[in-house]
Parts: C-alpha cells; sequence; structure tokens
C-alpha cells in the first residue's frame, strides 16, 4: 500500500499587502509548505513507517510548485517521493477544481490506500479540498483526524468533535484530514535537506478541468471598524489599569 | 423563483444559512436525529428531506453520496451548508457530484437568472470582492443560530444508502458543556502569552470580574489543549462580535483577528508594542500581562 499526503506550497496572506482598491499583491509573501500540511506529512512518516508504506507527497500549482525549493522544502519533512501537477494557469483554483486533479494524481500513482490532508490551506482556509477528493474517488472522508494506529485495511481513528471525541474503525481507502494538533511537525535537518535532493519526483499529467465561471466585479480592502488605537503605557500597572477601566466606562461598554 | 437547498448534518444552528436564502425557495436535506429534522421544518423552510435514523455506528459523513443524489437531481440554484465538520464532508460530496464550485467566508449572496452575486472575503480576510458565478454555487458559511420554531412543513423521509468503510466504535464526551461564543456579550481571549496552564487562573480570573466568557487562541485550544475547540476565535474557529473583546498575549496574526473584527471595543494587552493587534485594537496596553491582567482585575472589583 502507498500513502499519498496532499499539501500544499502557498504564500501566508498575513504577508501580502493590499492596495487601497482590494488589489492583493503578493510578491513579499514566499510561499511554504501550508503550515497545516507539515502536520499530516509527520503523521503520514509514523504511519508509512509502521505499516511499511511509501509515502507519496502530492500537489496541485504553478510551476512554483515543481521549483526546487519547493521539492526539497516537501521532501526534507519525510516524503518518500513527489506526484506534482504544475499549471500555469492554476491560481485560483477552488476546492472542486484542486481535488479533481489531485484525485487523478491519486490514481495514477496507483495503490493508495489512504490520502491525509491538513486541516486547512495557509492562503484559503477552505477546510474542503479533503471532503470534495474523498467524494472523487468514492472514499469516505474522516475530518479532525487526531491519531491514525493500526494495519493497512483496518485502521483505527480517532478524531475530535463538539461534543468530544469518538474512535472510528476504518476498513478499505480511506481520507483523513489531520488536526492541527495531530503531531509536531518535525524541523528538517542538514541531512534530511540533502537526502531530499536524491528523492525522486514525478511531474503527473492530469487533465485540469477549466476554472469556473467567476466574474470580479468589484474588490475592496477589508471594511474594518475605525479603531482608536489608543495606547496605555503599562509600566505602571495599578495606573494603567485604572486609565483603562476609566476609559471602558466612558464609553459605556462597561 | 430561485432554490436553495440547505444541508443539515444533525444540528439545526442553521438560522443565518435561512436569512442567506431568503427570497428563494428552500428545501432542507437533513442527515441525523428525526428531531432535528422536526425543529427545521418548523424554522421556517418550504420543505424538508430525511435520510432516515442513522444506525448508532454509522457517521453522518457517510450520507455524503445521499445528499450528494438528492441535490444533484434537483438542481438548485444555490446550496448552503454551515461551517461544521460533519456538513462540509456534505459539501463536499455535492460539489463533486454537480461540478458546484464552491465559495466560503460569504457576507452577501443574491440569486438571479442563471447566476449568483457574492459579496466576500478573501485569502483569510486580507480583502474583499463580489463576484458574479454562473453555474451551480455552493456556500459553506458561518451556520447561524438554532432555528427558531414556527408552524411545520411536512417532512418527507427518503430510503438512503450510507457510504460503507467507516464505523463508529466509541464516543468519549468532553468534559465541558458546549459554549456558544457568538453571541456573548463580552470575551476575554488569552493567547501564547499565557505561559502556563495554572496561569489562566488569571486571566479567569479577568473574566469573571468583567462577566465575561473565556475563549482562546487556536493554540490554546489544539496543541496545547488548554481548552475545549469551541472556544478558540478566528478564521476556522469562532467568528464572534461581543461588545467588548479583551485580548491577552495575542499576537493578533490575520487568522485570529479576522475571527473578533465584529467586536464593539478590543482592547490588546501585549508586551510588544509592536504587535500586530495594535493596529486593530481600540486599547493598546503595552505591557506585562502577569503585572497588568491582575491589576485590571482589581481595578474592576
Ligand atoms: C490555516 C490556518 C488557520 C488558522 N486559524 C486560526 C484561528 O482560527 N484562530 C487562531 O487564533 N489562530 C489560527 N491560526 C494560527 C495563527 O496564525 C497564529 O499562529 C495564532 O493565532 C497565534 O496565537 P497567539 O497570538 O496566541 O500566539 P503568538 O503569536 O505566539 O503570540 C503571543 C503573544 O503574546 C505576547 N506576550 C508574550 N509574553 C507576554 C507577557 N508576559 N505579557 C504580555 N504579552 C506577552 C507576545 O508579544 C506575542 O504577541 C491559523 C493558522 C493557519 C495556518
Ligand atoms: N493545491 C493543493 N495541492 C495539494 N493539496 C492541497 C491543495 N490545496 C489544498 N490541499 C490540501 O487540502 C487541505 C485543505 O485545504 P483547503 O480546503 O484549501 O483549506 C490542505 O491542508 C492540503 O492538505
Amino acid at each position: 500500500m502507498k500513502i499519498a499526503v496532499a499539501y500544499k506550497w502557498a504564500p501566508n496572506p498575513q504577508d501580502a499587502s493590499v492596495s487601497g482598491s482590494g488589489a492583493v499583491d503578493w510578491s513579499r509573501a514566499k510561499p511554504a509548505i501550508s503550515e497545516y500540511d507539515q502536520v499530516a506529512i509527520t503523521v503520514g512518516r509514523g504511519l508509512a513507517d509502521a505499516l511499511g508504506a511509501e509515502l507519496v507527497g502530492i500537489s496541485v500549482g504553478t510551476s512554483e510548485t515543481g521549483s526546487s525549493m519547493a521539492r526539497k522544502a516537501a521532501l526534507s519533512r519525510g516524503l518518500d517521493r513527489l506526484a506534482i501537477v504544475t499549471d500555469d494557469d492554476w491560481a485560483g483554483a477552488d476546492a472542486g477544481r484542486t481535488a479533481r486533479v489531485l484525485a487523478q494524481v491519486v490514481e495514477q500513482v496507483g495503490e493508495v490506500g489512504l490520502v491525509l490532508t491538513g486541516d486547512s490551506s495557509v492562503d484559503l482556509g477552505a477546510q474542503l479540498v479533503g471532503a470534495v477528493l474523498g467524494a472523487e474517488l468514492g472514499w469516505p472522508v474522516v475530518t479532525n483526524v487526531t491519531s491514525v494506529a493500526g494495519a493497512a485495511g483496518e485502521l483505527t481513528v480517532s478524531r475530535s468533535r463538539e461534543g468530544g471525541t469518538q474512535s472510528l474503525r476504518v476498513t478499505g481507502p480511506v481520507v483523513l484530514s489531520v488536526a492541527p494538533d495531530a503531531a509536531i511537525p518535525t524541523v528538517p535537518g542538514m541531512k534530511d535537506i540533502l537526502a531530499a535532493g536524491k528523492k525522486p519526483t514525478d511531474v503527473v499529467e492530469a487533465a485540469v478541468p477549466p476554472p469556473g465561471s467567476v466574474e470580479v466585479l468589484s474588490t475592496a480592502p477589508p471594511t474594518l471598524k475605525a479603531r482608536k488605537t489608543l495606547v496605555i503605557d503599562g509600566s505602571d500597572p495599578a495606573a494603567a489599569a485604572a486609565e483603562l477601566v476609566a476609559a471602558l466606562r466612558a464609553d459605556t461598554v462597561i | 423563483m430561485s432554490s436553495t437547498y440547505i444541508l443539515v448534518a444533525d444540528d439545526a444552528r442553521i438560522g443565518d444559512l435561512l436569512t442567506m436564502a431568503s427570497g428563494s425557495t428552500t428545501t432542507a436535506v437533513v442527515v441525523g436525529r428525526r428531531e432535528v429534522a422536526d425543529r427545521v421544518a418548523a424554522g421556517g423552510v418550504d420543505s424538508v428531506i430525511w435520510l432516515g435514523a442513522p444506525a448508532a455506528d454509522v457517521p453522518l459523513e457517510a450520507y455524503g453520496p445521499a445528499v450528494a443524489q438528492v441535490v444533484a437531481e434537483a438542481a438548485p440554484d444555490l446550496v448552503l451548508a454551515a461551517t461544521r465538520p460533519a456538513d462540509r464532508v456534505l459539501a463536499g460530496a455535492v460539489v463533486a457530484a454537480t461540478g458546484a464550485q464552491v465559495f466560503t467566508m460569504v457576507r452577501s449572496v443574491t440569486v438571479s437568472d442563471g447566476s449568483v452575486e457574492l459579496g466576500r472575503d478573501v485569502f483569510g480576510g486580507i480583502a474583499q470582492e463580489v463576484v458574479r458565478v454562473t453555474g451551480p454555487v455552493v456556500l459553506v458559511v458561518d451556520g447561524g443560530p438554532d432555528v427558531t420554531a414556527g408552524s411545520a412543513v411536512e417532512v418527507t423521509e427518503r430510503a438512503a444508502e450510507v457510504r460503507p468503510g467507516v464505523t463508529v466504535v466509541e464516543e468519549q464526551p468532553a468534559e465541558r458543556a458546549a459554549v456558544d461564543l457568538t453571541r456573548a456579550p463580552r470575551i476575554v481571549t488569552a493567547g501564547r502569552g499565557v505561559k502556563s496552564r495554572d496561569d489562566l487562573a488569571l486571566v479567569d480570573a479577568l473574566a469573571a470580574a468583567l462577566g465575561a466568557e473565556s475563549a482562546c487562541s487556536r493554540p490554546l485550544a489544539e496543541g496545547l489543549g488548554w481548552y475545549t475547540h469551541d472556544r478558540y476565535v478566528g478564521v476556522t474557529g469562532q467568528h464572534v462580535q461581543p461588545e467588548l473583546y479583551v485580548a491577552v498575549g495575542v499576537s493578533g496574526q490575520l487568522q485570529h483577528v479576522v475571527g473578533a473584527r465584529g467586536a464593539g471595543t478590543v482592547v490588546a494587552i501585549n508586551a510588544d508594542k509592536d504587535c500586530p493587534y495594535f493596529a486593530e485594537a481600540d486599547y493598546c496596553v503595552v505591557g506585562d500581562l502577569y503585572a497588568l491582567v491582575p491589576a485590571l482585575t482589581e481595578a474592576l472589583s
């Protein structure tokens, strides 16, 4: 059996700048392996070692996803190989399109019994790609997964839910979206980075569905409430507390 | 008239979805207990399709293909689902089956002939846009409050096949009761500036003095596990709009702040005078929370 981990090479919107007209400028935001996908890779590595499975990183993105830096960043985190799709018109894909391409990658990799995804991608944060991917593959989907154990074809999966936790038995192929606290991502060392250079990457040919019909009518910066941004020096805590309480009372907030 | 399908995974907290669907003919597709279907039927939808009582060991997500089939047959203009885990999986099944485009963080919707106009936040809230989408659309948005009971429509039961492969073996209920932060008038939020679990007592004392609910940033709920998951605020957590929001030792990363932008007054307490939260706070208290929080509690009592 092979285990696939879906990871995204994406920048953090926190680092992008937005113009007065709402145009997003990504030039200063550097892409990385999306934070929570690092958790999925770590969970995948542990499981692959336990099951004697191969761990394949799968991704779809622009040609940047296929750059040496992006590949090394992914492979140095413990993946055995990569299978990726690159398409220069990729930007702006929604979860449906992403999942449709990833489903083809899973089919082409072959013998995949388990796909892991992160909780959410750093740029879109939709928490949806895993759900659509499972449906595309015809496999069940479990989200918020905190631990996975067992053998191929008979996995025990724990997940957190609003009402507590649930323990599930999984027989057969499945997509698991891993909770951010399922593992602490390992930081790759020099050895891992060197080894990453020798691991293979398959650039997969996939039928990339055309983007849906979305016409942008207008963009704007976020509508933020005007904030006072009044600084209160806390070096004298009692004075600062008195000042804050007086201000909140004056505002009739308390 | 346009038609909207609302997906419901055993939870009638779909008040905001109903508001979004107003002006449209609404059908709720309900997975889970009959009482939830009954509740939704009395909550202001035009019709309810209930997929039958699930066996105890069947997870709600196993109804994905059945829900997708119901929706695909009806081909509505718009499909709405709440941002809860099982609801998302049902929405994902609908996206796969219908080829619909899916959007999150949507604030406004207008359905007109053959297209849907959406106002939404993009990239975690750094900008917003208005778009016109042609073709079927699925929106995954905050469900909002529980429906309010009115006169009920009939519940139509449809037999559904469930996807095999996953069975529930055991349930462990949470230690603490669930909270609804979305309607709390005051919230005190602890961030990673709080160094140990024991120190939360300081923050809790402040919350008590203010009559506020306690909340946290995501790392304190996930990773550290000091709070239950329903207590963290942010893009993937709760979206709150209290009159007063006090952020204690929270840096103010976009993914957190976006969940509290609806707050009336924001107080941020942080040792770092350059922390991002200060750009979006009314009162920026610069200093050590370990001294400031007890002083504030004291000043309030
Ligand atoms: C896809 C994605 C989704 C996410 N969703 C969410 C979400 O929904 N909600 C969320 O909260 N986060 C979310 N995050 C994480 C988010 O990016 C931040 O990492 C997180 O909010 C940081 O939490 P924090 O502010 O508590 O910790 P930190 O960023 O570590 O900040 C701690 C702050 O405490 C201050 N401090 C330290 N000591 C003291 C002291 N003694 N007195 C006063 N101040 C002190 C520091 O100056 C610092 O500003 C998400 C991340 C990703 C990638
Ligand atoms: N372009 C992509 N390539 C590979 N995996 C992806 C991609 N986009 C999202 N994912 C996976 O799906 C998860 C959820 O993403 P999202 O639905 O965008 O929040 C991520 O944590 C990744 O594991």
